[in-house]
């Protein structure tokens, strides 16, 4: 079929861009009207790719545009933009997140001073992100990639004065950039052993799918390196950190950008690559391997936490756990379905929390309680959120979850038996936070009310689609056309019953033993506690992996810069000093020379006389 | 279109013409003096900027200036030569390598005139010597010859010199020795290297009926192809009878003469530290001019003499300058970060990127090397940005101690963005020049030596963290006090941040406007490798 809007889908992020440009101009002035410039840069945006989507979906072909960027000599480097079904489906995702967010925003940050600036960031990031996302070759996505991670790192730090953002802003931008270079370096490779030195997806799919044309080592290489960027940007252990200090940003923000948007840019960026991995066993290996225990990892840290946003940015990495556990089994399909799904219900909870937050002022959630009937929207929006998350049928999450299930149960018991633990930890987190956030009692006088409608409307439709979104690709004969849409064939699914058996009843057995322990009271809440308090301050203490960094590197970085400091000022330094000192020292040597002794004259003459008579000599050895 | 108008000339002279109309200006008048001074620096950017639009590689001839300068007659008594002499020549041109260098001193220099609004004393002296400067460096950049580019070299000292000794800060004289020692150390070191250039392969014989011509020149282009031309009197074997012939030994001694005088300015690791001081004690918006242009004089020194004539021994020196380069970005990194003068956390970070023009220049290929002149523009428009903030944060807070300042962005929001903006433009950002410069660089050297550009990328890391702990030290935090009632930029110091900060982004996003001047200008480099190798 005919491109016909395709073409057109670089404005795309342009719009975006035009808000932040006009913000950055005059920003500062337009205080009203700042916020809604940006939101309607974000709603063009969610119309333009809204109808690209529905070109591709009806079979348009796929279309790509650019030019050359850098030339030199003969190598050529370009700039251009991609539409396929995986990146028209991903520019609807991050648009219409954007829009919601842009909207809810609107009424969550009215009465900050800089709220222009938070709309110019806002729409910067939004311009970025959109940039990642129809990027035609590597070297352009990582040139966005870096720029999501910019506007991450100002939207952390956007309540400049409060020390804990400063310095989440400060870790978030470093332990991403420790990904980041590892990026860089797989750029590196691929850009001298690709044929013709195209960065293009197009082309490196063509090569990797081809055996032989560059060697199984050097592919595991690239594909790690490529993998370390997403593990840094999707906060997969070991460079998880930086995601949950990142909660010191705005709520909205944490939706946006470390919910749904950005954080998934990792797995995006494998789906984007994943010719280069599945050339090579030993990456998708260790993809599957890192996503597994992420997920697991952090879910158990998510049990102990009591900040409402840490809990649900723990879930998130755990989340993202999940997906990357779906690329390394080889499932694109699974991996982006669940990007998809958690997109909505997440954002849709980070929003949620951010509406009981505006209510009550904590973050505590043993400070809360009884919210379900002073905030009613919120509370029912929040529970489908909890419940998508969770994988309780027929919600998003739950086909979602059961397809990269099915595919670890296909593959890999073992990583399948993690993957339902995992699943088990969620229901019980979430269902602790729902239960001690919304039902009892009031605790501490705070008994909240409802947040305006600009707020309540974008839960409300995030709501929906995490209901409904999980439709688009079941486990039935005849309902997955996502993937085949997506992947071009159909997802395997053999022993789906078992999957869905098992994964609906450990999410319900969660959710039970949330019930018993924070409702009913049957368990003891401090019955772990009392039993292994060690257990428990580990978990709070999210494995004192910071503290061991902290040992690691900041403190020997130091030692390092302060022993190169010592050796800088006395040894180099004194090295500089001898020179000057010597050139002084030649003075005073000389001037003492003129002593009007015409003997020592006489001297002087000899010497010199004898040293040219020597250098003359000694032309011939030259 | 050039015709016979000495373009070139006038481009580097017009602060001399600037300078006589400040003699006769009062000396009290701030303003008057001032103004002449920025609108002085104005020709030469205008000028620059408009030889950089019509500049076309494939006629090198055109802007091309050539007089006979200096004439000594030699008595020479050998056979068969008729006459004899040194012959040194007013030679101005330009090509793809000097071109933005030159763009860059006269736009920097613009900007520092503007940011001199801070001088408190004395200002037509200062301003006398901010001209000279100028001058000097665009001599440097476009200058032909090998004593007249020396002259212009040392006119840049001597400007310094006065400039850091005069307006610097408490131990200004002391930094302005230390300078003066340690780069006339670097410029003997020059003289030495040039000198024995000129008196081998600088030597021309023109036959005639008789005998022949014997001519001594400084010329670059003839010390050039004497040194690579296969059968000039240089490359025959040396014997008694051959004076001009240069045996490795000497060529390899002349190449590491040049590395260590430009090895200096760079500065190279270890000879960074006279730096320091400079950036500490001058003036801001003499530090504009020295971090953003003069340093650079090392890394064109570098490529212009001692890859430009050198190629061979460069490519054997290659990893060792790779080595060196390496060290450097991680080294200047690593003490970055733990400086607590706001000065010196840049300072060291110049060690660093100047690293990386290293690694840039050690790949030898085409990338690298663009990737090094890219660097090279990149970091000057960033430095002075910097300091250019250094300047006007050190105006109203009294300090640039990290400890003492915090929460600068509620009183100042739009310098602190600024300082913000060329923070991240210094740690590589993409979307900004750095990360070009940054990229070129190691993409060019990746290809010869994987391991070496990937240990430097570490420093890529170590960037954001020091860049980051020195910017968010002052700008982020609690408000404090003691500055809450601080004024942000005023116009003029506004003007000057907006648009470097626009070529900084330009530079960013549209590389082609720097890469497609520079295409070709290697071309003879790389060749000569090439035939080396096939060779």
């Amino acid at each position: 079929m005919e491109t016909v809007l395709s073409q057109y889908a670089w404005l795309v992020p342009v719009f975006p861009l035009a808000a932040f440009l006009i913000l950055l101009a005059f920003g500062r002035g337009m205080k009203r009207t700042g916020p809604v410039i940006a939101t309607l840069g974000s709603l063009a945006s969610l119309v333009l790719s809204a109808l690209v989507l529905i070109e591709q979906l009806g079979g348009a072909d796929e279309y790509n545009n650019g030019f050359d960027w850098i030339q030199i000599g003969g190598y050529t480097l370009t700039v251009g933009f991609d539409v396929t079904n995986l990146t028209a489906l991903m520019m609807v995702v991050v648009s219409l997140v954007a829009f919601l967010v842009n909207v809810y925003s609107i009424g969550y940050m009215k009465d900050d001073e800089r709220i222009s600036v938070f709309f110019a960031y806002v729409a910067l990031f939004t311009c970025s992100m959109l940039g990642l996302v129809i990027a035609d070759n590597l070297l352009m996505l990582y040139i966005f990639w870096e720029l999501v991670g910019l506007c991450s790192f100002l939207l952390i730090g956007f309540w400049y004065y409060k020390p804990e953002a400063k310095a989440a802003a400060k870790k978030a931008f470093i332990v991403t950039r420790v990904g980041d270079v590892g990026f860089l370096i797989a750029l590196l490779l691929l850009f001298w052993y690709m044929p013709d030195h195209d960065l293009s997806f197009a082309a490196i799919a063509n090569v990797f799918g081809q055996t032989g044309l560059i060697t199984e080592g050097i592919t595991t290489l690239i594909a790690i390196l490529i993998f370390l960027g997403a593990v840094g940007k999707s906060g997969q252990f070991p460079l998880h950190v930086w995601l949950p200090d990142a909660m010191e940003g705005p709520t909205p923000i944490s939706a946006l950008i470390h919910a749904a948007t950005m954080v998934a840019a990792g797995v995006f960026l494998v789906a984007r690559t994943f010719p280069i991995f599945e050339a090579s066993p030993a990456a998708l290996d260790t993809v599957a391997w890192v996503g597994a225990f992420t997920a697991i990892f952090a879910a158990s840290i998510a049990i102990a936490q009591d900040d409402i946003k840490r809990i649900l940015a723990y879930s998130t990495v755990s989340q993202l756990g999940y997906m990357m556990m779906a690329l390394g089994l080889g499932s694109v399909t699974a991996a982006m379905f669940h990007l998809f799904t958690h997109a909505f219900f997440k954002a849709l909870l980070f929003l949620g929390a951010g509406s009981v937050i505006h209510a009550v002022h904590t973050q505590n959630i043993h400070e809360m309680g009884g919210l379900g009937k002073t905030m009613k929207t919120t509370a029912w929006t929040f529970a489908v959120g909890a419940l998508a998350l969770a994988g309780i049928p027929p919600l998003s999450g739950f086909w979602s979850k059961d397809a990269i299930l099915a595919e670890a149960l296909h593959d890999h018991p073992a990583l399948f038996a993690i993957g339902i633990a995992a699943a088990l930890l969620t229901a019980l987190y979430m269902s602790r936070l729902f239960f001690l956030v919304f039902a009892g009692k009031p605790r501490k006088g705070a008994s909240g009310h409802e947040s305006p409608a600009v707020m309540t409307v974008p839960l409300v439709v995030l709501a929906l689609l995490a209901v409904v979104a999980g439709f688009v690709e079941m486990p039935f004969e005849g309902t997955g056309w996502f993937g085949e849409w997506l992947t071009g064939h159909a997802a395997a699914h053999e022993g789906t019953a078992l999957v869905m058996l098992v994964s609906t009843a450990v999410g319900l057995l969660g959710i039970y033993l949330g019930w018993l322990i924070y409702v009913k009271g049957a368990i003891p809440r401090d019955a772990v506690t009392k039993r292994m308090p060690w257990l428990t301050r580990l978990l709070e203490r999210k494995y004192y992996i910071d503290e061991i960094y902290h040992a690691v590197f900041v403190v020997s970085l130091r030692a390092i810069g302060r022993a190169f400091d010592a050796f800088d000022r006395h040894v180099v330094g004194g090295a500089v000093r001898l020179a000057g000192g010597a050139a002084v020292w030649t003075g005073r040597a000389a001037t003492r020379m003129q002593n009007g002794q015409l003997q020592s004259y006489g001297l002087y003459a000899v010497i010199g006389l004898v040293i040219l008579a020597a250098a003359i000599a000694g032309r011939r050895f030259w | 279109m050039a015709g016979s108008f000495p373009w070139l000339t006038l481009l580097t002279f017009s602060p001399i013409i600037g300078l006589i109309v400040l003699l006769f200006l009062p000396g009290t008048n701030r303003r008057a003096l001032r103004w002449t001074a920025i609108v002085t620096t104005l020709v030469p950017l205008a000028l620059s900027l408009w030889l950089f639009a019509v500049h076309d590689a494939s006629d090198p001839d055109a802007f091309r200036e050539k007089a006979d300068w200096i004439t000594i007659a030699l008595n020479h008594e050998a056979v068969n030569i008729e006459s004899s002499a040194y012959v040194f020549q007013y030679h101005l041109a330009i090509d793809g390598l000097s071109l933005p260098l030159v763009v860059l001193a006269s736009l920097v220099a613009v900007m520092a005139a503007l940011a001199s609004v801070h001088i408190k004393k004395r200002w037509k002296a200062f301003y006398v010597w901010f001209l000279l400067l100028e001058t000097g460096m665009l001599g440097v950049f476009l200058a032909r010859d090998l004593i007249l580019f020396f002259l212009f070299f040392e006119l840049t000292l001597i400007a310094l010199f006065f400039l850091i000794g005069i307006w610097g800060s408490l131990n200004r004289e002391k930094a302005a020795n230390t300078f003066l020692i340690y780069n006339g150390l670097g410029s003997a070191l020059m003289l030495i290297a040039f000198v024995l250039l000129i008196a081998t392969a600088g030597a021309s014989l023109n036959a005639t009926q008789q005998g022949g011509d014997l001519v001594y020149t400084g010329d670059y282009a003839t010390i050039r192809s004497n040194l690579t031309a296969e059968n000039s009197l240089t490359n025959l074997p040396g014997h008694y009878e051959n004076p001009f012939a240069l045996s490795d030994g000497m060529r390899w001694a002349i190449f590491i003469l040049l590395l260590a005088a430009f090895g200096i300015k760079l500065p190279m690791l270890p000879f960074h530290t006279w730096m320091l001081r400079v950036h500490a004690e001058a003036p801001p918006s003499v530090v504009m001019i020295h971090s953003g242009v003069l340093l650079k004089m090392g890394g064109y020194g570098l490529i212009r003499f001692g890859v430009g004539l050198f190629p061979g021994l460069a490519e054997e020196a290659a990893f060792v300058l790779a080595l060196l380069g390496a060290a450097g970005v991680l080294y200047g990194a690593a003490l970055a970060f733990v400086q607590t003068e706001f000065r010196l956390v840049l300072a060291y970070s110049s060690v660093s990127h100047m690293g990386i023009v290293l690694l840039g220049i050690a790949s030898l290929n085409e990338i690298g090397l663009q990737g090094a002149v890219y660097q090279l523009v990149s970091h000057g428009l960033i430095s002075a940005l910097l300091f250019l903030i250094v300047g006007s944060l050190h105006e109203r807070t009294g300090t640039t101690e990290l400890d003492e300042l915090g929460g600068l962005a509620r009183p100042m929001p739009f310098m602190s963005g600024m300082l913000l903006a060329a923070g991240v433009a210094s740690l590589g950002l993409p979307g900004l020049s750095g990360f070009v410069g940054e990229f070129l660089s190691f993409l060019g050297l990746f290809e010869t030596m994987k391991w070496v550009t990937a240990i430097a990328a570490i420093g890529v890391i170590l960037a954001a963290v020091y860049i980051l702990r020195s910017v968010l030290k002052i700008t982020f935090g609690p408000q404090q006090e003691r500055y809450a009632a601080l004024k942000d930029a005023r116009l003029i110091e506004a003007v000057p941040m907006i648009a470097l900060m626009a070529f900084i982004v330009l530079l960013g996003i549209y590389p082609s406007v720097l890469t497609d001047a520079m295409q070709g200008s290697f071309d003879d480099i790389i060749a000569q490798l090439n035939a080396r190798m096939g060779g």
